[in-house]
């Protein structure tokens, strides 16, 4: 905890904003039950002392580890999990994933309160870049792998086994791939920016300095390919692209990305016939829906959509009142079709501007730190979540064609719930980190660093000692 | 850095615009398009599977209402008529696939719920029931009697309250099975929908207000009333005994009922019902004051009801002059030639003579309320029209006495209410086909009581569609309905 007036303000708006969230999601419960049964749940007081106790002790871990960070990141977070949380248990017509979901947050906070108690110092994570570039490949070919991997060459969707549950080994992927492009770039991006190779008119980087995150970024992204997960295969390569952009300051590498966006789409829609089959129900969902025949239903999740959107309309159907359950698997992509639905238009907005405040608050926090690798790490970790929000609703609203991937907070699903609160983790130690390095708080030393100094002073008086009896009084070279 | 930071902030908002926009078109532009998709059924899932607000009749009869649906059912609900055919036109029914009408379409928002407003943070969280119900002007009892009075002959029973325009019984013959319609089997409710639509008779339509008929001498209600304030006649005009009138313009003469010599004053005249007198009035009127008076009751126009869809009666086209149609003008004024009246326009004639020349505005409903009982709106009564005076009014209400009590009145001793109340009435006789073809005749008759303190109206009509009817006239056919439903409604307000 800190005595910081600045900091101690900023953890008080934070618990206000907070408790509104849980006023919000609690509040959005009782409607539901009401819309659906006509009934007040019976575990509506349960149900609230548990997201408010969970949320409450995120805070309380906040305010003893990240005093200084970011004041509405947290409160945003619990607000889109909560309001996600409603539309599970409203579209859960098995009973059975409303009670997942919640075990998922649990864990989700938890892995959110390691993550500020083992990374104090986000340097740290730089030392470690090419272990993160290890584990982020390694868990993006675990899918492939026979036995715990359930990939098999047709489903889109990558899993492994590990007990009875499945995890999606992607979701962490995109998080540890970001710490090393980030890494990797704030110690190389003046090399890759002036570029001192000349190709006819052209100074273009040295292969070398580009080379390990080319092989990188496209590694990532034929295994996704290769595993027909267009969705997180975009995500990469924007993320790619943008922390290029923004490390080098140079445009070219943007119109390059485009370029290269175009060519590979264009590709895969030669040669993949499911990013065909994707385009025609981007385009015409009509002509694929009701069909009796193999795949002549398949635009049922795009039109339904539609018509969720539709009856919503304004306002909404009202919570509970709804038929979300007319999209296939809801719960998953298509989550916010069933928000559009019954808190219409104006509760999509509500969700559109709070994931717009989610990147506000993540970019600031880029602009506010000092060091480059914590600049680039909260741009990248922002760009994961806003272009994956981004691409999802926009697949939904047929914006988009549609990529599988999960909406973060709102979808159901652990691994996507539990990476997106390790990556809020990492973006509140980004800012805390900033907070301090501006001085807006002391920066109190960690653990860590208190043992190490501890070590040192022991180390200096142990040479001190040496060299009484020596007769050196000369400090210079006692300790290397 | 920070400046590119500030353009990808920027690019990220050009994104979330986009799709803000995109949003747009399924929630607002297409939104209508695409709910009113045939392969959407969203909306109409959403409502069989939510309750739907009763329809109870002013004696506390719920004529129409929602239950569970049976094991099997797709839906939650099912829409039931506990007295189908006797309240049909009134309800009407609710459907899957075909629609709604009557009180379940124009009060469809009531019912659903959705014209129900929140009162308070109670309603909110406490009202478990959302659906709201519709209290109708209607009596079971008034109904329910009028169905038997009616039986298995085709014609129509009108029943209000003169001072209000309150609908007390609206009934038809034939009419329609309501439940067979609101099956959730849409296959059986169209095939049974598409019988009743080729039914000759009409019997989806409310012909008590739906359909218009020859309305024969109830019709010289209006001319006798246009002729008294406009001091054409007076109660004493004497007009010669005559068994036939040649009108200027023909060589056709008008004849009396049965080719009988008929006169005497006003009075005499009203009361037995000769047509010569009348047709001597219209043209004594002239078209225009003629069609002023019809106009003055509304009768070239359809009244304004909560029902759907009301018949306008017809007494003249718009813009027709009688200049060059003597003869015409003078069948128009005993009820003859093309005039046609709705059997609630008709029961309107009399009720407006009753109220003192004010003719209200008729309603079946009473008023909307919600589902513990509290009222959401009201239906106040207005006045549509001011037809006559309230001498003239008063001097009607002398002439439709002596209907029933003077000598020779057409509905001499066919009413005998308690405590020796008095009617008013008007009979008619309508002749459908012209001289030398078989007879045809509908049979009507308007009556009102207490005569100088009207509380209720009634008109029936028994369509001319077999030689029993057409032998009869409306005194003798029609009289003994409305006798004991006018009995019946005094001894039961």
């Amino acid at each position: 905890m800190s005595n910081s007036p600045i900091a101690s303000r900023r953890r008080n708006h934070e618990l206000v904003l907070i408790l509104m969230a849980a006023v919000l999601t609690g509040g959005a419960y009782l409607l539901a039950s009401l819309g659906k049964t006509s009934d007040i749940p019976a575990n509506l007081i349960g149900f609230l002392i548990i997201v408010l106790g969970l949320l409450v002790a995120a805070h309380v871990v906040t305010r003893f580890l990240a005093a200084g960070a970011d004041a509405t990141l947290l409160p945003l977070a619990a607000l889109l999990n909560g309001i996600g949380y409603v539309f599970i248990v409203r579209v859960d017509t098995r009973n059975r994933l409303a009670g997942l979901q919640s075990v998922w947050t649990f864990l989700g906070i938890g892995l959110y309160v390691a993550v500020l108690v083992l990374v104090r110092r986000v340097p740290d994570l730089a030392r470690y870049k090419w272990t993160m570039l290890f584990l982020g490949a390694s868990l993006l070919v675990l899918p492939m792998v026979p036995g715990i991997g359930t990939f098999n060459g047709t489903n889109a969707r990558l899993w492994i086994s590990v007990g009875p549950f499945s995890v999606q080994p992607g979701e962490f992927a995109k998080i540890f791939l970001a710490i090393f492009f980030a890494a990797y770039l704030a110690e190389n991006r003046e090399l890759i920016a002036t570029g001192n190779w000349r190709v006819w008119k052209f100074n273009l980087p040295q292969p070398r300095d580009l080379l390990p995150i080319v092989m990188a970024w496209g590694f990532s992204v034929v295994v996704l390919v290769g595993q027909k997960d267009l969705g997180s295969s975009l995500l990469f390569f924007t993320l790619f692209v943008v922390l290029l952009w923004v490390a080098t300051e140079r445009a070219s590498f943007l119109a390059v990305g485009g370029v290269l966006f175009a060519t590979g789409a264009v590709i895969a829609w030669r040669v993949f016939s499911n990013v065909q089959s994707r385009v025609t129900l981007w385009l015409d969902p009509w002509s694929k829906f009701g069909g009796t025949t193999v795949g002549g239903d398949k635009g049922r999740q795009a039109v339904q959509a539609w018509f969720a959107f539709a009856n919503g309309g304004l306002f909404g159907t009202g919570l509970g009142q709804g038929s979300p359950n007319k999209i296939p698997a809801v719960q998953n992509d298509y989550i916010f079709a069933a928000i559009g639905e019954e808190l219409g238009l104006v509760g999509s907005t509500a969700i559109l501007i709070a994931f717009l405040l989610v990147i506000g608050a993540g970019l600031s926090i880029a602009v506010k730190a000092q060091r480059t690798f914590e600049k680039l790490l909260a741009t990248g970790l922002t760009t994961i979540l806003g272009v994956q929000a981004f691409v999802i609703m926009g697949g939904v609203t047929r914006l988009l064609p549609l990529t599988g991937v999960t909406l973060p907070f709102v979808s159901y699903g652990g691994s996507s719930l539990i990476a997106n609160f390790a990556l809020l983790g990492l973006l509140m130690r980004i800012s805390d980190s900033a907070a301090r390095r501006n001085r807006e708080l002391p920066d109190t030393p960690t653990l860590s660093e208190r043992m190490a100094a501890r070590n040192l002073r022991r180390q200096i008086a142990k040479a001190d000692r040496i060299a009484a009896k020596t007769g050196n009084t000369g400090r210079t070279g006692a300790v290397s | 850095m920070n400046k590119r930071i500030r353009h990808l902030m920027f690019g990220l908002m050009v994104c979330y615009v986009a799709l803000f926009v995109s949003l747009q078109i399924p929630q607002m532009f297409k939104s209508k398009a695409l709910n009113d998709n045939v392969a959407n059924t969203r909306q109409v899932e959403q409502v069989f599977d939510k309750p739907r607000g009763n329809i109870i009749t002013a004696d506390g009869v719920v004529i129409a209402r929602s239950v569970p649906s049976k094991p099997g059912d797709r839906f939650k609900y099912q829409r039931e008529y506990p007295r189908g055919e006797v309240f049909a036109a009134i309800t009407g029914y609710f459907t899957l696939a075909n629609g709604a009408s009557q009180v379940e379409r124009v009060f469809n928002d009531t019912l659903s719920g959705k014209g129900i407003p929140l009162r308070n943070l109670g309603d909110l969280v406490g009202r478990t029931d959302p659906t709201g119900d519709v209290y109708l002007t209607i009596r079971a009892d008034y109904q329910e009697l009028a169905a038997k009075l009616l039986g298995k002959r085709e014609g129509s029973i009108v029943m209000m309250d003169p001072r209000t325009g309150a609908i007390l019984a609206l009934y038809s013959w034939p009419s329609y099975d309501p439940n067979l319609i609101a099956t959730h089997n849409s296959k059986d409710a169209t095939k049974q929908l598409e019988k009743l639509f080729a039914d000759k008779r009409k019997p989806l339509l409310a012909n008590a207000y739906q359909e218009r008929y020859m309305p024969g001498s109830t019709f010289k209600l209006v001319t006798t009333s246009t002729a008294l304030k406009t001091g054409v006649v007076t109660p004493d005009t004497v007009f010669a005994d005559e068994n036939k009138y040649l009108p200027p313009q023909t060589t056709d003469p008008i004849e009396n009922y049965g080719g009988k010599s008929c006169g005497g004053d006003l009075r005499e005249v009203f009361r037995r019902s000769c047509n010569t007198p009348f047709a001597r009035i219209a043209v004594l009127l002239g078209g225009d004051r003629f069609v002023q008076g019809a106009n003055d009751f509304g009768l070239n126009e359809a009244p304004p009801f909560d029902l759907p869809s009301p018949a306008a009666s017809f007494v003249s086209a718009p813009g027709e002059t009688f200049d060059d149609k003597q003869p015409v003008l003078a069948q128009r004024g005993f009820g003859a030639e093309s005039v046609q009246l709705t059997p609630l326009q008709l029961a309107m004639v009399a009720a407006t003579i009753a109220n003192g020349g004010n003719e209200m505005a008729p309603h079946v409903v009473a008023r909307t309320a919600d589902s513990n009982g509290g009222t959401v709106t009201t239906t106040r009564p207005t006045v549509w029209k001011v037809a006559m005076t309230k001498s003239v009014a008063d001097t009607m209400v002398d002439l439709m006495i002596g209907v029933v009590k003077g000598p020779n009145g057409t509905a001499q001793g066919r009413f005998s209410l308690p405590n020796g109340i008095q009617v008013a009435a008007k009979t008619g006789t309508a002749q459908l086909n012209p001289k030398g073809q078989e007879q045809r005749s509908h049979a009507w008759i308007t009556a009102f009581a207490p005569a100088k303190a009207p509380q209720v109206v009634v008109a029936v009509m028994l369509k001319g569609v077999n030689a029993v009817i057409s032998a009869g006239t409306g005194g003798r056919l029609a009289g003994p309905i409305a006798n004991q439903l006018l009995n019946f409604a005094i001894l039961h307000p």
